[in-house]
């Protein structure tokens, strides 16, 4: 027994003994007369009983229950109705309930032990279950798209790359990757299998918050369509400083190749003892004759002939090792024959010889010329691929990376007019090696597929300290910072319409941060097999209840008033009868 | 008084007929002109249907009596009597004037109440139905003719569309008139061109005036033509613009009206034609003709010359090449067709034989020959010319090899000569055999057989066979020396003695010559005489002096020469000959297909003080500077920034404004240039693009529809290097710089 409250309405105690009592005590007056036989101390007893049991309806008392509260079955979508069946056919009349996104369960009242059936329960709402024992016992398999894997956001000029996964294709029908015109860039037919991977490439051609679309599509009839949103920014041009003690084709052709695409480009060529050449171009200005820490400081890339790099004095390699190390600077070696040759720790580049000087890029019926070697596999170096060919490599050295190349005399290719494929090689190559420019904050959805009124967890890092967020309609949304990691934030915000939403800070120099809120049909299918994942994780796979929460429970439980009316029934039901009974 | 009623009621009848007959030829002419919507069509159906219609129905046989008769039947007033109201009352009885003048009484107030039988409401509902049935053909048509021509080029008529929206009350200005005149270039002969249609396709050239009438206040009417705009100017409230057609483009037009609203036209082609070239083909003719110098040296050809407008002019350019090396001259010819050419034939077939004597070709010369024909076109022709052909008078006499000042090594020394001259020499030889002992016959025979030999021997050096055939030389020698009396030594000698030194003589010759008798010493001194000048060529096979072709040749000339030394050696002469005269031949083949003409390129440095040269002195060299700037701009830059803002429009954040006007403005130019080559893929999206200029397209529905264009059309971006941003965590920063600790 308990010390606490008896009655449920443990207020009205007082009031109710009280009338309780001035109705007995009226009884008792009325039938005052009778005070001599038999009949009255009965109908005593009887009167109270039926004033208690009419107290007790009104005071309602509880009895500290040591019962459990039984089992429970929550369907969320996808369930198997035959899985259902068989459940009810074991547990009779054990209570269901179906599973609304965000709405809380009424069900767990009354149950502890539940079955969940179908895809489960959506991220945000398994705290609802937190403290029962759930058996998971999933659902029916997903089909259609399960995983749509993209780079979301990508500079201009870089490919666009969709890696998708599908469970059940149907032969004949086509996978189409549109643009967000809806001009189809890439598709790929389907094949009668359980489960198909395929990669979409598409280059997109403008910059902006573009949402692009795949689609199913069977004999010219379009059968799903699910968005892509993804962002393409405009890159930055570059500053690049070349440094070559004679003039080759090659620099002549690259720098030109540079300059002309916009880049801030000054090369310097020796002419002789201490002489030089220098050509600015596109707003470079100010000569450099030994390189230091501060002329280094503005570069995003140094292109070095082998010469050039072996020839640097201990000043001026330790100048380009501090701006490689701190500053991120991409430093990228001209090779000559000699480079490959150098002994350890000369160069960061280890080769083996290969003895093939040629190498085959993709359609291109021309074979590139390359020095006969290879890069040597560690861990730190790092292929650039060219249509699957590693054609260079670079090492990150802390923030920045050196990198070079094994290709020789590429200008040829300019010569034999296929440029496109001279600047796509070298686009590869200088990108993966020059300097990444600084952002100052880093925005990051968790939430994978946000949707209209449901949370969407965004993550910020940034060494700029706290800040504002503020929603697209002037809420401002808190943060909570990370304990282990004070440059990490998180936060939450309730979207409201589909599409593109913004979130933007207190400070007008950061870039508002977009994410594309989806419609619930959409992508629906990955929805279902991230919620899959997400439960089975969170439950195990098993068909049992989680051990750790004990199945029973001891509370309060209200004594069914049914009781007293009974009692109330005999009572009055005695004490009208009895008169009429009487001789 | 009576008579006259009944002739209104038969007047009232015939016009009733009339009238039914109007009815049918204008629902006929209404529904032509429905149709067509061409009044002219109209009112020729109307007046055809009409007089057809008044022909069928007669309303002139409408008589008299037909009237009386019709009364009679209708009005019983009339008591059959009618007729007597016709009569002339003088003529009558008694009894007939009683019952006329009777009759003219009563019909009186009713006559003119009586309608005359009539098809009035058949008519109209013929009329209605004609016209109906136009105006369900035209549909048809207009939606057939929508299928068929998608484009919207094919408007016939310029269109104008008010840039923003307009306040109901506005009076807007109306297009009434439009004129297009295209005058093609005189030299066309094609008679000046009058369209409504827009859409113009001309020849280069062509002058093109638009006049434009309006209804309505106009203020200034411009021409959109590929980014720049022409003003109209207003000359008795016609506007007119003429422009000089110079290449293709699109074009529309713009007018402003009092109140200063925009209105917009779509979008019009303009296509030149440019006036083609001649074709000019020869026949009956091969390439390359050879003449022997007594044969008819004469060519004969046919040149069949067309053009599309109209040929000027067309002419032979005949070159002879005279002599060779250094010497060659040139000379060039205009040889013109004896037959006049008639100008301004659209085709021509030409027939000139050319005299190669009247060209004063000697053997050995070479001509080179095209025709050239020119078309009418002003300011300049186009000039088209034919194929080149060559004749030769083949040339059997000079072997003559002049060092060409262009290569630095003689590849073809004068081994060639040695053939001639052994030649000579075996004539010479059999024709002196009267005259010389047998012993000097045969020693001569056999000398001229070792010459032969040697010259082979040379030859094979080019080849780079020199191993083989040395050794088998030095066998042939060395039996030569046992055959002949005396000793090694004194073969020698002998061999010396007879040597034709001077055949071989090595005076412009950079080639190092070998003795004779060094064959002899053996394999120490195999050095290739060729060798500073040539690749190796050691192997046979990869020998490259000659291409493949030649280099059979040579092997032929090479065996034959084995056959003409085998006789000679057999000391007859005489069947040596032949074979030398072919070897010659093939030689000289060989020598002038390797004929090779490069130009002398001269350099002449600057001169230098003594005293600086090479001193090493750099004081006075300084620091080369060069400053440069490229204005780099992504490919079509407006066309995509156009993209994006057109996403944006599309997401409805934003609505349009007037820079959205001037970017989609700037996007059509870029476009526009890149149409001229394929009009039809770019019309749709630059007509869309100028539909969004006018307010009431500016819709979701079209701005996706312009973007999905523009984006079907646009190039990819040209690979170029960027810069990504990145945020550097420092935790990614620690863990970078520990690995570059342990590396």
């Amino acid at each position: 027994m308990s010390d606490g409250e008896v009655f449920v309405n443990q207020g009205l105690f007082w009031p109710v003994l009280l009338i309780g009592l001035l109705l007995w005590g009226v009884y008792i007056w009325k039938e005052w007369p009778q005070r001599t036989e038999l009949r009255f101390w009965i109908k005593l007893i009887i009167a109270f009983l039926a004033i208690t049991s009419l107290a007790m309806i009104v005071l309602k008392p509880g009895v500290w229950e040591k019962s459990s509260n039984g089992k429970g079955i929550i369907l969320t979508e996808g369930y198997r109705p035959a899985q259902l069946d068989s459940l009810r056919a074991i547990y009779k009349r054990i209570p269901q309930e179906e599973y609304v996104t965000g709405r809380n369960l009424t069900l767990l009242d009354e149950a502890d032990s539940l079955f969940l059936l179908g895809h489960g329960l959506a991220s945000f709402d398994l705290w609802q279950v937190a403290e029962k024992s759930v058996a998971y016992l999933g659902g029916k398999d997903v089909e259609g798209w399960t995983q749509l894997s993209k780079n979301d956001e990508l500079v201009l000029g870089e490919p666009f790359e969709l890696k998708a996964k599908y469970i059940n294709p149907q032969a004949g029908h086509w996978a189409v990757l549109t643009d967000n015109g809806g001009n189809p860039l890439d598709s790929v037919p389907f094949e009668e299998q359980a489960e198909q991977n395929i990669i979409l490439r598409a280059n997109p051609k403008t910059s902006g918050q573009l949402v692009f679309h795949i689609l199913e599509k069977s004999e010219g009839e379009i059968l799903s369509d699910e968005p892509l949103p993804i962002h393409v920014v405009e890159g930055n041009s570059l500053k690049i400083l070349m440094v070559n003690t004679f003039p080759t084709f090659e620099t002549k052709y690259l720098k030109n190749f540079l300059a002309e695409r916009g880049h801030e480009v000054l090369a310097r060529t020796q002419l002789t003892k201490g002489k030089y050449k220098f050509e600015y171009f596109n707003g470079a200005s100010n000569p450099i004759y030994g390189l230091s820490t501060d002329n280094l400081q503005d570069y995003d890339l140094l292109i070095i002939d082998t010469d050039s790099y072996l020839g640097l004095g201990s000043a001026s390699k330790l100048a380009m090792e501090e701006a490689i190390g701190s500053n991120g600077m991409g430093v990228f070696i001209q090779p000559s024959e000699s480079f490959f040759t150098q002994g350890k720790g000369r160069t960061p580049f280890n080769f083996n010889r290969d003895f093939s000087t040629e190498i085959t890029l993709g359609k291109s019926k021309q074979p590139l010329q390359k020095y006969p070697y290879t890069f040597q596999e560690d861990l730190r170096t790092q292929e650039v691929l060219v249509d699957s060919v590693a054609l260079a490599a670079y090492i990150p050295i802390q923030y920045g990376k050196t990198g070079t190349t094994l290709l020789q005399n590429t200008y040829q290719l300019v010569l034999d007019g296929d440029e496109a494929l001279y600047a796509r090689i070298w686009t590869q190559v200088l990108n993966s090696i020059a300097k990444e420019k600084d952002k100052e904050v880093e925005w990051e959805g968790i939430t994978a597929i946000p949707r209209p009124n449901q949370p969407f967890e965004f993550e910020l890092r940034t060494m700029l300290g706290d800040m504002d967020i503020i929603s697209a309609d002037g809420a401002n949304i808190p943060l909570i910072q990370n304990s282990v990691m004070p440059t990490k934030w998180t936060g939450k915000q309730y979207p409201r319409k589909t599409g593109w939403n913004q979130l933007r800070t207190s400070q007008d120099s950061i870039a508002p941060f977009s994410y594309f809120v989806f419609d619930d049909d959409q992508l629906e299918s990955i929805s279902e097999s991230k919620t899959l994942e997400t439960n089975q994780r969170e439950f195990g796979s098993e068909n049992t209840f989680t051990p750790s929460v004990s199945e029973t429970k001891n509370g309060w439980e209200p004594i069914s008033p049914l009781w007293f009316y009974f009692l109330l029934l005999f009572g009055f039901g005695w004490l009208w009868l009895e008169p009429k009974l009487a001789p | 008084m009576g008579a006259g009623d009944i002739k209104q009621f038969q007047r009232r009848w015939q016009q009733s007929i009339y009238v039914e007959a109007i009815l049918y030829a204008v629902g006929f002419a209404g529904g032509i002109y429905v149709l067509t919507h061409n009044v002219i069509f109209g009112i020729i159906a109307l007046v055809v249907s009409g007089a057809i219609t008044i022909f069928i129905l007669r309303p002139w046989q409408v008589s008299q009596e037909k009237a009386v008769a019709y009364i009679d039947a209708h009005l019983p007033q009339a008591g059959y009597s009618s007729g007597l109201l016709l009569s002339p009352t003088h003529e009558l009885s008694n009894l007939s004037k009683l019952q006329q003048y009777r009759i003219a009484q009563q019909l009186q107030p009713v006559l003119p109440k009586l309608t005359p039988p009539h098809r009035l409401f058949r008519g109209a509902l013929v009329m209605f139905g004609l016209i109906v049935l136009g105006l369900a053909g035209s549909f048809v048509l207009t939606k057939l003719g929508s299928r068929s021509g998608e484009s919207p080029s094919n408007k016939e008529q310029i269109t104008f569309a008010p840039k923003d929206s307009l306040p109901t009350t506005t009076k807007v200005p109306e297009l009434t008139g439009t004129k297009i005149s295209i005058q093609y270039p005189v030299y066309t002969g094609k008679a000046t061109q009058y369209t409504t249609n827009p859409n113009i396709k001309a020849v280069q050239g062509s002058r093109v005036v638009w006049n434009l009438e309006f209804e309505g206040d106009v203020r200034t009417v411009q021409m959109d033509l590929m980014g720049s705009t022409f003003d109209f100017t207003k000359t008795e409230g016609k506007y007119r613009l003429s422009q000089n057609l110079e290449a293709s483009g699109f074009y529309s037009f713009t007018f402003k009206d009092n109140s200063g609203n925009d209105y917009v036209s779509d979008l019009y082609s303009l296509e030149m034609v440019t006036d083609e070239p001649p074709m000019v083909q020869i026949e009956g003719l091969d390439n390359y003709s050879y003449f022997e110098f007594d044969e008819d040296k004469s060519l004969r050809f046919n040149a069949n010359i067309s053009d599309d407008f109209g040929i000027t002019d067309a002419y032979i350019i005949a070159t002879v090449s005279k002599g060779s090396g250094e010497s060659v001259k040139f000379r060039e010819e205009k040889v013109r067709f004896d037959s006049a050419i008639p100008k301004g034939r659209k085709s021509l077939q030409l027939q000139q034989p050319l005299d190669l004597d009247a060209l004063q070709m000697d053997p050995g010369d070479e001509l080179y020959f095209y025709v050239e024909a020119l078309d009418q076109k002003t300011p300049s022709p186009n000039v088209a010319r034919s194929e080149t052909y060559f004749a030769v008078i083949r040339d059997t006499i000079t072997d003559e090899f002049a060092v060409e000042g262009g290569l630095g090594v003689d590849l073809m020394p004068d081994y060639f000569r040695s053939q001639r001259q052994l030649i000579i020499d075996t004539e010479k030889l059999i024709a002196d055999r009267p005259n010389i002992s047998e012993k000097d016959f045969k020693f001569r025979s056999n000398e001229l057989g070792f010459d032969q030999k040697q010259l082979r021997l040379k030859y094979g050096q080019f080849m780079g066979d020199e191993t083989e055939m040395q050794a088998a030389a030095g066998a042939v020698s060395h039996e030569e020396g046992e055959a002949e009396p005396g000793s090694e030594e004194g073969g020698e000698d002998v061999l010396d003695e007879y040597s034709h030194k001077h055949d071989s003589d090595n005076e412009h010759n950079l080639v190092e010559e070998h003795d004779h008798g060094n064959e002899d010493q053996g394999q120490e001194e195999e050095e290739d005489p060729l060798h500073d000048y040539l690749h190796n060529h050691s192997d046979p096979e990869e020998s490259t002096l000659f291409e493949k072709s030649l280099k059979a040749k040579l092997r032929d000339a090479l065996n034959i020469m084995w056959d003409a030394e085998l006789y000679l050696r057999l000391y007859e002469p005489k069947k040596s000959l032949p074979y030398q005269y072919e070897a010659l031949e093939i030689i000289q083949e060989i020598k002038n297909s390797a004929r090779i003409y490069v130009h002398r390129i001269g350099f002449d440095p600057p001169p230098i003080k003594e005293e600086n040269r090479l001193s090493g002195d750099i004081e006075n060299i300084e620091n080369f500077d060069k400053q440069e700037a490229y204005t780099y701009q992504i490919s079509f830059a407006s066309t995509r920034a156009a993209i994006s803002r057109l996403e944006e429009l599309i997401q409805g954040e934003t609505s349009f404004s007037d820079s959205d006007s001037a970017l989609f403005m700037d996007a059509g130019n870029e476009l526009a240039q890149k149409a001229i080559s394929e009009p039809l893929k770019y019309l749709d999206v630059l007509q869309g693009l100028r539909d969004l200029e006018k307010a009431v397209n500016r819709t979701t529905d079209n701005y996706i529809m312009v973007q999905k264009n523009l984006l079907s059309v646009l190039p990819e971006v040209a690979d170029n290097p960027k810069q990504k941003a990145k945020y550097q965590d420092e935790i990614n920063l620690l863990y970078l710089k520990e690995l570059g600790l342990y590396e």
